[in-house]
């Protein structure tokens, strides 16, 4: 088998992105190389893996979600460039030439003008939208580092309750979680099997006083079987919990539970 | 259920989606409103199915949404247009996916801001429309061995290596290659045969 035959077996897996970095590297050189071949392979692997999508159960998105999109694209619009007038042709009386001459020129240095500024205005948009993006990535870091700090006060701070949540099947690990009465409440697992298809751990509080499980976070291991989930509002207060329980439920969570707890703990 | 969303087109005519996307370059809203409609189902189904978590996929939707707008004159008119879409929302996920992660795993993020992802519709593109194509790709996907199935979801649903699902999967590397290489290749068969 040829060289080009055993790197075209790795096109359907790299449209996937699924390649390890050695097999990667060296189908983006055969690529880089010019094989045409591979490069139509390659868009259509493209196109097989995006059908891929159709696997993914039917949701909606919020009528929110269109508002406040409709709304920003609305405002960009307004705000928008003007579109370009088309030029125009006119007979021009002989004892006008000077003047139109000097129009002309004014309007060729207009153009210029104008055409210097849209493409300042249109660079700056680039750097705008550029500026945007990074913010963007700077807050998410930012966001994710605070989450970070707030679960490790829960963790460390004395006033913090540890509840320990042992499994229902004793072949499944136990969750160990951490609340604290202002801080919030953290649940963490390690090794914990992934759950069904389309489906998430979905945490709940049962109260003291009876009544409904409350609905709270929905979170999913890892491929490693790791997980840290954080509410910081939980939906009842410590004092008011009896006992903590995780769920298996559709994808989005559940208002309550359909199905039995595989990890219940109660709070002291 | 995809048959309202999707629509097909002939041979040499110019889809709607390219036509309307030729629209947004002229800040068309009602454009953008129609591609919203025809396709921000799928698109927010496959961001959910990937980040799991309703708040966190609408914002990642509205930011595919917004980029379509403000960069629509980055869409090459001749490629399909869902495909280009699908492959531009996933990478978006993905990355939201790895930026959360990022405490229980470290790892290489290559993903472009607004990527110009060459994709071609093979000839049994046509065979099918969008809706009865989605039903196919479940029910061919759906036929594979549980573990090989789960490789693949892993793969595109999680943005997985093959080291990393061979050690998810506890199957051998050269295992996990030829469920993905295979599985894909009986989804293509799958479509072509239908043509």
């Amino acid at each position: 088998m040829s060289n080009h035959d055993q790197l075209r077996e790795l096109i359907e897996a790299y449209a996937l992105g699924s390649l390890d970095s050695t097999d990667r590297a060296l189908i983006e050189a055969h690529l880089a190389s010019g094989c045409s071949e591979c490069a139509k392979a390659l868009e259509e692997a493209r196109w097989l893996v995006s059908q891929l999508a159709h696997l993914a159960p039917t949701a909606e998105p919020s009528d929110m979600l269109k508002g406040r999109l409709l709304q920003t694209v609305r405002a960009e619009a307004a705000g928008g460039p003007a579109p370009q007038q088309e030029a125009r042709g006119a007979a021009i009386p002989w004892w006008l030439w000077a003047g139109v001459a000097a129009l002309l020129l004014f309007s060729v240095y207009s153009a210029w003008n104008e055409q210097h500024l849209r493409n300042a205005v249109a660079n700056l948009q680039q750097q705008a939208e550029a500026q945007r993006i990074e913010r963007q990535k700077l807050e998410e870091q930012l966001r994710v580092a605070k989450l970070q700090a707030h679960e490790a006060m829960i963790w460390m701070d004395p006033k913090s309750v540890k509840i320990m949540l042992p499994p229902k099947d004793p072949k499944m690990p136990q969750l160990e979680a951490m609340w604290h009465p202002e801080l919030g409440l953290c649940v963490r697992g390690w090794k914990v099997p992934s759950p069904g298809d389309n489906r998430v751990l979905q945490l709940w509080l049962i109260p003291k006083a009876g009544g409904k499980p409350m609905p709270s976070v929905t979170f999913w291991p890892d491929a490693s079987g790791t997980f840290s989930a954080m509410v910081e509002n939980p939906p009842d207060a410590l004092s008011a919990t009896q006992a903590l329980a995780v769920t298996e439920e559709p994808i989005g969570g559940s208002p309550q539970p359909t199905s039995t707890p595989m990890w219940v703990g109660g709070v002291s | 259920m995809f048959l309202a969303v999707f629509s097909t087109k002939g041979s040499d005519e110019v889809s709607p989606d390219a036509t309307l996307m030729q629209q947004l370059l002229r800040r068309d809203v009602s454009a953008f409103e129609e591609l919203y409609e025809r396709h921000s189902r799928i698109v927010y189904s496959l961001v959910l199915r990937i980040l799991r978590q309703g708040s966190t996929a609408e914002e990642v939707v509205q930011d595919v949404f917004l980029q379509l707008w403000r960069n629509s004159s980055r869409y090459d008119t001749s490629r399909p247009f869902v495909p280009w879409l699908l492959t531009l929302a996933r990478n978006r996920a993905l990355d939201h996916l790895r930026l959360k992660s990022e405490r229980q795993r470290r790892r290489e993020d290559q993903t472009e801001e607004f990527p110009q992802i060459a994709t071609a519709a093979p000839e049994y593109e046509k065979a099918l429309d969008e809706g009865r194509r989605a039903e196919r790709v479940r029910a061919l996907i759906g036929s594979l061995p549980a573990a090989q199935k789960k490789a693949i979801e892993l793969a595109y649903f999680e943005g997985l290596s093959h080291s990393e699902i061979a050690a998810a999967l506890n199957e051998p590397l050269g295992t996990v290659k030829s469920w993905i290489r295979n599985g894909l290749i009986r989804l293509k068969e799958g479509l072509q045969a239908t043509s």
